[in-house]
């Protein structure tokens, strides 16, 4: 559940961004103006798209794989919980990636970024602790 | 099934409804705060003393001097919510607004200081300027921000005199102009004169007496200088021109 709050408080977060990145949002209320420095770098591009918006989907990946895994049938699946774990461990890996592209290439840093880096860290966290329950959990039914 | 099991899944089962209720609770939220952004450009419309004499600022001017309604853009060519304006909304103005004579449509540079290209940016339209091309130099250069912004070079030299053969300037003349910075005290000119506003951040305009923060969409544009055309036509940067005039003199 608490895996399902963070994610989707990251959707916001990465659509906010990507918000500022199309234009629709005029400026980042970000204090300093590293957070443009860092949204108009040619490193704010993945692929041919915004790296906010890889943010969006990675983070709407995990609220829905979450949010199915809390409750019916998937609630028991250990499926769900290697599944989680996989995906945030991706986001970290990036998450890694762009936090080094800040600090060696850009030399600016946009502290949204920084906020994303951690509830992409926690995620992971939370998705590895849950998995390694879940399997416990079932290990200790199978020798009930 | 364990008895263990039976009382995770019930556990499960028991927390689906705090669980619907904080995830409503953080939509709620979120989306109020992405609304308040997304209306922050128009909710800070300001409106704005039509009789400021200006300073030296001098502004590019597409469309004719006395259009009803004078439209004053500040804007930096590296900024990405200016670039997305200039290719997404501008195209329009011109053609529904600009050309059909309602708005005279001014731009004036106001370089951010994060912005490490922006001035040699300006300054490469000034000087297509002095071939009669700034609006296509201008074009261009929000068109292509990632090939010489300061993240792409610390040299855009190189890249905007490749703009500059790419709209078939003199590219001796351009060059000789853009390297002797000839155009500088311009760019300060109306960098001074967005501070001077209280411009807060880019892209800005001036409508009529209105002045908004941030990009607009055309029908946003539009409403304004509708709105514009109701009040106060021929109010905007006359007194700016002519003590622009009365400088030159």
């Amino acid at each position: 559940m608490t895996i399902a709050v963070v994610a989707l408080a990251g959707v916001f977060l990465a659509t906010y961004l990507l918000l500022y990145k199309l234009g629709y949002i005029p400026g980042l209320a970000c204090g300093t103006g590293d957070c443009e420095v860092v949204q108009s770098s040619r490193w704010a591009m993945f692929l041919g798209f915004p790296v906010a918006l890889w943010g969006v989907l990675f983070y709407a990946a995990m609220f829905l794989v979450a949010s199915a895994g809390s409750f019916g049938a998937l609630a028991e699946s250990l499926a769900v919980g290697r599944l989680l774990t996989v995906i945030s461990g991706g986001g970290v890996s990036f998450s890694g990636w762009l936090t080094y592209l800040e600090l060696a290439e850009i030399h600016a840093i946009c502290r949204y970024c920084v906020v994303s880096a951690v509830l992409v860290l926690g995620l992971f966290a939370l998705s590895l602790r849950d998995y390694r329950l879940h399997a416990a959990e079932q290990g200790a039914m199978g020798t009930e | 099934m364990g008895k263990a099991a039976r009382q995770a899944k019930g556990k499960k089962q028991s927390n689906a409804k705090p669980f619907i209720g904080i995830i409503i609770v953080v939509t709620v939220i979120g989306a109020a705060a992405l609304g308040y952004a997304l209306t922050r450009s128009s909710a800070t419309a300001t409106t704005v003393d039509a009789n400021i004499p200006a300073g030296p600022a001098e502004g590019y001017l597409i469309g004719k001097a006395d259009a009803p309604v004078q439209v004053s853009e500040f804007a930096d060519y590296e900024c990405p919510a200016c670039g997305v304006f200039a290719t997404l909304t501008e195209p329009d103005v011109r053609t529904r607004l600009v050309e059909t004579g309602t708005v005279a449509y001014r731009f004036y540079d106001f370089p951010l200081p994060m912005h490490k290209n922006t001035w040699a940016a300006s300054n490469a339209a000034a000087c297509a300027s002095d071939q009669g091309k700034f609006w296509e130099m201008h074009d261009l250069l929000f068109a292509t921000q990632d090939r010489w912004n300061g993240e792409a070079t610390s040299n855009p030299r190189k890249p905007l005199t490749e703009l500059a053969r790419q709209l078939g300037l003199d590219l001796k003349t351009w060059e000789s102009c853009f390297d002797s910075k000839k155009h500088y005290g311009r760019i300060k000119g109306n960098q001074a004169e967005a501070e001077r506003r209280m411009v807060q951040q880019t892209p800005t305009f001036i409508i009529g007496n209105k002045m908004l923060a941030g990009s607009l969409s055309f029908d946003q544009f539009k409403a304004w200088v509708d709105s514009a055309l109701k009040s106060a036509p021929k109010a905007d940067t006359k007194p700016a021109e002519a003590a622009r005039k009365g400088a030159e003199k």
